[in-house]
């Protein structure tokens, strides 16, 4: 295959992935990277608009935004818009985040523990992880959970006050985990994870990364090639 | 813009309010009393003409009544409602409005600082310089009172005309009333004359008058004589209350909620002070080459 624009490790990851280039390993093509920063801003621009509305002890983030009544205008339609990316990011991820049947029961919160002490029981697995694969399947319920309880506030008078109060509560919820969710999405990919940040901005990966968190994966790429 | 001349006694999404204690001032009541309401709607002409809202085209549903309910151009409505008791059908007339709640669910409810607030005189205001027409307090209210504005974005409810109240003057409604049906004071006067006016009912008849001071939230700035004891025959909830969903929202679920989303950052640290990076170990990537 002839091209005009050689073919460097961030040119291949533009539409490939999976596959090894001048000794990196493409692990998010161009596509994949695109659909999760959009949901990271469409989530962020609705937290920063959002937080304000639940407590006044984040009123400060109203000011990002030039006050609470924006927040209120910009949250309902950030809010759409997340849910949207998120249905995209969920079909685009959908064929790599079916559990195997070696991991079954790896949501436990014991072996979500065992993850985070670092000790090494984990099946060898795919691309994704037991517990990416458990953030993936919370973080698209819990984009449901607040499209659903989110419509419902944004147009309150057209909903019975009990159905107003369970939307509410509902909305709530969901957020606080999600939040506490993201906290260690966040963490994970950047400072307890060397190299993982790298994935989801250059597109790829190390030899050495691959091998230590997710070696099954680097055995299938090298098997293909 | 809120009332100038009065303190404010609590503000929503506020962790206070502006009284300092130096002055104190009597809770204010409107006293309604059905039995002597004759329907001639005056009170609500008034608190259309006193409060510059607009000509609300009337709404037929079969009877007498203006609206169906109160709405954001329309804050003093009289509900008519025909009940069969065991004396026979009774006609019955309701001024409804904004009750002032003691303890507001609106208030409880509302995410702006501000927005609504209550006096030191008990009455229960909206500013809409602060409201953000989010409907909270819609959701808040066991009255349904609180009416969206959709030209102005802002909700709306009756005032209790605290511009009045503020300067010495009664409520609009107050002031049109040709029967003596309503009347305005302190709360503690408003009560004796209503209590007063029950015992008049029970000893013509009506065995089952009473006052209605629901004392779930808080009491109400509003007391209604009722000339059966039935709320519900009057368009009135039994036993309001805040709804527990929005207490439990705002009392347990936000607290919470506040903390363990600290509590997950400084977990995080807690953990990279514990445990440190994963760090990418490349011996056998060496070993290889």
């Amino acid at each position: 295959m002839s091209s005009s624009v050689a073919e460097t490790p961030i040119v291949v990851a533009r539409h490939r992935e999976n596959v090894i280039v001048e000794g990196e390993i493409i692990r998010h093509r161009r596509a994949s990277r695109l659909i999760h920063w959009s949901v990271a801003f469409t989530f962020f621009l609705a937290l920063i608009t959002g937080m304000p509305i639940w407590t006044p002890i984040f009123r400060w983030m109203a000011a990002l935004v030039g006050g609470l009544e924006v927040a209120r205008i910009i949250h309902p339609y950030a809010g759409v818009l997340f849910f949207l990316v998120s249905v995209l990011q969920f079909f685009h991820w959908l064929g790599d985040m079916h559990f195997r049947a070696d991991e079954r029961g790896s949501w436990r919160p014991s072996k979500l523990m065992a993850y985070m002490r670092y000790e090494d029981t984990a099946p060898e697995g795919g691309k994704y992880n037991p517990g990416q694969k458990v953030f993936f399947w919370a973080v698209t319920l819990g984009a449901l959970a607040l499209l659903v309880s989110g419509v419902v506030m944004w147009f309150p008078l057209r909903f019975p006050p009990i159905v107003r109060e369970l939307a509410i509560l509902l909305h709530d919820i969901t957020f606080i985990c999600f939040f506490i969710g993201i906290v260690f999405h966040i963490y994970l990919g950047t400072a307890a994870e060397p190299g993982t940040f790298r994935s989801m901005i250059r597109g790829t990966v190390s030899r050495p990364w691959a091998r230590l968190h997710h070696p099954g994966w680097l055995k299938e790429i090298d098997n293909k090639e | 813009m809120v009332a100038q001349t009065l303190e404010i006694k609590s503000s929503s999404a506020s962790m206070w309010g502006t009284t300092t204690g130096i002055r104190t001032l009597p809770t204010v009541s409107k006293y309604i009393d059905t039995s002597t309401c004759i329907g001639c709607k005056a009170c609500e002409a008034a608190c259309q003409e006193w409060n510059d809202l607009k000509r609300v085209p009337t709404a037929q549903d079969g009877s007498y009544q203006t609206l169906p309910a109160l709405d954001a151009e329309f804050w003093n409505l009289i509900k008519f409602r025909e009940q069969d008791t065991a004396d026979g059908l009774a006609w019955l007339m309701r001024k409804d409005q904004c009750m002032h709640c003691a303890e507001p669910g609106c208030l409880a409810a509302c995410p702006a600082p501000g927005a609504i607030v209550q006096y030191a005189n008990g009455i229960v205001d909206v500013n809409p310089e602060a409201c953000i027409g989010c409907g909270y307090c819609a959701t808040g209210c066991p009255f349904e009172v609180p009416k969206f504005h959709a030209k102005t974005g802002k909700m709306a409810k009756c005032t209790l005309c605290v511009d009045r109240v503020e300067v010495g003057l009664e409520p609009a409604c107050i002031k049109a009333c040709p029967t003596g049906c309503l009347n305005f004071g302190t709360k503690d006067d408003m009560v004796a004359l209503g209590n007063l006016r029950v015992k008049q009912l029970k000893d013509s008849g009506f065995k089952d008058a009473a006052l209605y001071d629901p004392p779930g939230v808080g009491g109400t700035s509003v007391v209604t004589v009722l000339k059966f004891n039935k709320p519900e025959w009057y368009a009135l909830p039994a036993d309001p209350h805040v709804p527990i969903g929005v207490r439990v929202w705002k009392q347990i679920l936000r607290p919470v909620g506040v903390i363990a989303a600290f509590l997950s950052i400084f977990a995080v640290f807690g953990h990279y002070t514990k445990y440190g990076p994963k760090e990418v170990v490349d011996v056998e990537e060496k070993s290889h080459e």
